[in-house]
C-alpha cells in the first residue's frame, strides 16, 4: 500500500510537474480484448495515471477486436491506444503508416535496458519501435500435481525420453498420462498449434525456427513434419490422452486441466500456457498453487537446443499522437505500472526491471524467471504468420491432423494456403 | 361419431406435435436459466441436465452470478444507454417508412416503382460492408460515438424491410375507403391519419417488435459507431465485457441474459395480441 501511495506521488510529480494544466479535463481512449478480471486489473493499473494526470482514460474491452480495429482503422478514427491481436498485425499497420513511432517520445536506450532485445525486435518495423509489450504468457510449461506424482512415485521428467517413459508408465497402470483440449470456439485447435512450436524449437536451431515462421521453408519440409509425429505420437495415442482422440478434440482448453485435480485424477499432465492458472483456480478454488498444482518445463528433445521458451505477449501501439496517449504509454512502459497489472493476474510482465516480489505467488514467479533467463526465447509461431495460415489452415490442420488424416495431406493443404498467404 | 373421433384425433395429434415442438425450442433456454443458478466449478464438471433430478436441492444453486453481473454492469447505466438507443431507433425507421408506403403504394409520382425497387434491393446488402463507408461519414459530420449517429444507422439499416413490409400491408387496403374519403373532402394528409395510421396497427406493432429485439440485441453495430465507453455502452457491450478474453467466466454471461432479456419480453407480451395479426400482413394481399 505504501509502495503504491509512494509510486503514485512520484509519478505525480513527474507527469503532472511536465505538463501541469495542460492535461484537465482530457481524454485518451484505449481498445483491448479483456474483460471481466483482466479488465478490472487494467482499469486498477490505470488509476495512479489517471489520479496523477488528471487524464481520463476511456477504455473498451472487445474479443472482436481485430474487426472493430481494422474497421476503426480503415473509417479514420481509430482508438488513441490499442492493443494489437499480434505482431503480425502490427507489421502490417506500421506498413500501412497509421502506426505513430514511439520511439520518437519514449526513451530507447533506457527500454533496452529493461526489455529483452526479442521484445524490442518484435515492436520494431525496419527498425523503428512502433509498439511495447505489457505482459507476457510462457507457453513451455506442463501442468502437474506434486501431491499425486509423490503419491504415485514419479518423478519429473527433464527430457523427452523421461517424458515418453513416464507416459507409458501412468500407461501400463492403466491409467491416462495426459490431458489434452483443443476446442476454442472458432479458435478451436490453437492449444495443438503450440505443441507443434514448443517441439520445432527443441528439435531445430531458432534460425529454422524464423525461417519456419517466413516460409522460407516449406511446411512439407522434414523438420516440419517430424515435429507434428512426435505431438502425434502424444496426442494420437488412446492410450495417452484421456478419453482419446475424441476427448481431445472435443474438450475446452480451459476446463481440461480439471481432469488432474479430480480424486482420483483422471489424468496427471497437462501442458497449457500461465494464463492457465486463473482457469484452474477459478474451477478449483480450493487449490494452492506450487502445492496442489505446479509445472516443470517442456522438456527438451534433442540435448543441443537445450530447453528454450515459447511465449506470447499483449503489445500496445499508438494510432493519435496526442500528449494524453504519449503521457499513458510513458507510464504503461514502467516496471511500477507493470507490477500493478501483473500483481492481479496470472500473467507475467516483459519489463526486466518488474519486481519479482510483485508477482503474486511463487509459481508465477518461477515462470516469470525462466521467461527471463531463457538462452533462447521465441514468440509464439501462429501469431507471426499471416492470418490465413496463422489463425487459419494452422489451426485447422491441427483438428485434422488429430481427427486422423494423413500428416502429408494435412501438411500439404497448409503448404497451398501459407503459399497464398505470403504472397502479398 | 368416426368423423368426430377422427377430429379429436387429429387435433389430439397436431396439438402433442406442437408441444413438443415447443418443448424442444425452450430445452437450450431452460439449461441456459439453470446454468445461471450454478457456481462456476458445477458448470465446469457436470451439464446442466444432471441437477433435473434433484431440482429441489437447493444447495446446489446459488445467486453469485446475479449478484456479480448486477455489480458489475453498471447495470443501470447500461439500461439507460440501451433504451436511449433503442427508443429513438425503433421509431424514427417507423414513422419514415410508414410515410413511404403510404407514398409508395397510393400516390402517383415520377419513377415511384424504380424507387421502390432500389429500396427493396437494399434488403440484400449485408450491413458490415457499410460500416467503413458510414463511419468516415460520421466522423466528418462529428456523428461518431454519439447517440443521434447511431440512431440514423438503425434507422437505415432498419428503413427497407419496414418499408416492404409496410407497403405490403398499406397498398392491400381497399381503394373504395380511400375513394370515400376523397369523396367526402378528406385530403391526402388527413387519409394517412385518420384511415391509414389506425389499420395499420397491427402491422406496426409487429414490427415494433421486431426493430426493438433488433436493435436491444446488437452488439457490433453500437460497439462500431459508439464504442464502449460505459457513458455510452448498452448494455450488449457491457455483458460482452463480463467474460475474458479467453473467454473465461462465460456462466455470468448466462445470468447477464435473462437480466438484459427482461425488456425485450416486456415488449414482446405486451404487444403480442397484435402480433399473429401482423405477421401474416405482408403475406397475403386482401
Amino acid at each position: 500500500m505504501l509502495k503504491k501511495v509512494v509510486f503514485v506521488l512520484i509519478l505525480g510529480f513527474l507527469l503532472g510537474g511536465i505538463c501541469a494544466t495542460s492535461f484537465a479535463q482530457k481524454t485518451v481512449t484505449v481498445l483491448g480484448v479483456w474483460g471481466g478480471e483482466e479488465r478490472d486489473a487494467f482499469l486498477k493499473t490505470l488509476e495512479p495515471f489517471e489520479a496523477a494526470t488528471g487524464i481520463k482514460v476511456e477504455f473498451t474491452g472487445t474479443r472482436d477486436l481485430p474487426a472493430v480495429l481494422t474497421t476503426r482503422v480503415a473509417a479514420g478514427n481509430p482508438p488513441d491506444i490499442s492493443v494489437l491481436p499480434n505482431p503480425g498485425q502490427m507489421q502490417e499497420l506500421a506498413k500501412i503508416g497509421v502506426l505513430v513511432e514511439v520511439g520518437k517520445f519514449l526513451d530507447v536506450g533506457k527500454l533496452g535496458k529493461e526489455y529483452a532485445e526479442t521484445w524490442i525486435n518484435l515492436g520494431s518495423f525496419k527498425g523503428k519501435l512502433y509498439a511495447i509489450f505489457l505482459s507476457a504468457d510462457l507457453k513451455s510449461l506442463v501442468w502437474y500435481s506434486p501431491e499425486t506424482f509423490a503419491d504415485a512415485g514419479y518423478a519429473v521428467p527433464t527430457s523427452w525420453d523421461e517424458l515418453i517413459a513416464l507416459s507409458d508408465k501412468i500407461a501400463n497402470q492403466g491409467k491416462s498420462p495426459w490431458s489434452i483440449g483443443l476446442e476454442s470456439g472458432a479458435a478451436s485447435g490453437w492449444p495443438g498449434t503450440d505443441w507443434i512450436e514448443d517441439i520445432m524449437l527443441r528439435i531445430t536451431s531458432p534460425e529454422v525456427y524464423d525461417k519456419w515462421v517466413n516460409h522460407e521453408i516449406p511446411w512439407t519440409d522434414a523438420v516440419i513434419k517430424r515435429a507434428w509425429q512426435l505431438f502425434g505420437d502424444i496426442v494420437r495415442n488412446e492410450k495417452y490422452v484421456y478419453g482419446g482422440v475424441a476427448t481431445a478434440l472435443t474438450a475446452n482448453f480451459g476446463e481440461a486441466p480439471n481432469l488432474l485435480f479430480t480424486t482420483p485424477p483422471r489424468a496427471y499432465m497437462h501442458k497449457q500456457a500461465t494464463f492457465i492458472k486463473s482457469f484452474i483456480l477459478r474451477y478449483n478454488p480450493e487449490l494452492v498453487p506450487g502445492k496442489d498444482f505446479s509445472f516443470f518445463p517442456f522438456p527438451s528433445i534433442d540435448a543441443k537446443y537445450g530447453t528454450p521458451a515459447l511465449g506470447a505477449a499483449d503489445m500496445f501501439a499508438m494510432f493519435n499522437d496526442t500528449p494524453e496517449a504519449r503521457a499513458l504509454m510513458r507510464y504503461l512502459v514502467t516496471a511500477g505500472a507493470q507490477e500493478i497489472w501483473v500483481a492481479q493476474l496470472g500473467k507475467l510482465s516483459a519489463n526486466r526491471r518488474v519486481n519479482p516480489n510483485a508477482y503474486p505467488d511463487d509459481l508465477t514467479r518461477k515462470a516469470a524467471d525462466i521467461l527471463s533467463t531463457a538462452p533462447t526465447f521465441r514468440f509464439d509461431a501462429s501469431d507471426l504468420m499471416p492470418a490465413a495460415v496463422g489463425s487459419g489452415s494452422f489451426w485447422t490442420g491441427i483438428l485434422d491432423y488429430v481427427g486422423g488424416e494423413d500428416l502429408d495431406s494435412v501438411l500439404r493443404r497448409i503448404e497451398a494456403t501459407a503459399v497464398e498467404a505470403y504472397k502479398g | 361419431m368416426t368423423e368426430r373421433m377422427n377430429k379429436v384425433l387429429s387435433r389430439g395429434l397436431l396439438h402433442t406435435f406442437i408441444i413438443f415442438i415447443a418443448i424442444l425450442w425452450l430445452v437450450p433456454t431452460i439449461g441456459i436459466l439453470i446454468t445461471s443458478f450454478r457456481p462456476a466449478q458445477d458448470v465446469a464438471s457436470s451439464g446442466w441436465w444432471t441437477v433435473v433430478g434433484n431440482i429441489f436441492n437447493q444447495t446446489q444453486f446459488t445467486l453469485r452470478n446475479y449478484r456479480i453481473v448486477l455489480s458489475r454492469l453498471g447495470i443501470g447505466r447500461a439500461f439507460l444507454n440501451s433504451f436511449t438507443i433503442t427508443i429513438p431507433s425503433t421509431i424514427i425507421p417507423l414513422a419514415i417508412a410508414l410515410f413511404a408506403a403510404y407514398a409508395l403504394a397510393w400516390m402517383r409520382f415520377f419513377a415511384r416503382t424504380y424507387i421502390f425497387m432500389i429500396m427493396i434491393a437494399l434488403l440484400v446488402v449485408p450491413l458490415q460492408m457499410t460500416f467503413i463507408p458510414i463511419l468516415r461519414i460520421f466522423n466528418r459530420s462529428n456523428l461518431a460515438g454519439t447517440f443521434p449517429g447511431i440512431w440514423l444507422a438503425h434507422s437505415g439499416y432498419g428503413l427497407p424491410l419496414a418499408v416492404y413490409m409496410l407497403y405490403n400491408f398499406v397498398s392491400g387496403l381497399p381503394k373504395e375507403i380511400f375513394d370515400s374519403a376523397s369523396i367526402d373532402g378528406a385530403s391526402t394528409f388527413h387519409i394517412f391519419l385518420r384511415i391509414v395510421l389506425p389499420l395499420s396497427v397491427p402491422i406496426i406493432a409487429s414490427l415494433i417488435i421486431f426493430q426493438f429485439l433488433w436493435v436491444w440485441n446488437d452488439l457490433l453495430v453500437a460497439l462500431i459507431y459508439l464504442g464502449g465507453t460505459p457513458d455510452v455502452a448498452p448494455i450488449t457491450v457491457q455483458i460482452s465485457s463480463l467474460v475474458g478474453s479467453y473467454g473465461q467466466d462465460w456462466e455470468l454471461l448466462t445470468a447477464a441474459v435473462f437480466i438484459s432479456i427482461v425488456p425485450s419480453l416486456l415488449i414482446f407480451f405486451g404487444l403480442q395480441r397484435y402480433f399473429v395479426r401482423g405477421i401474416l400482413a405482408g403475406s397475403i394481399k386482401g
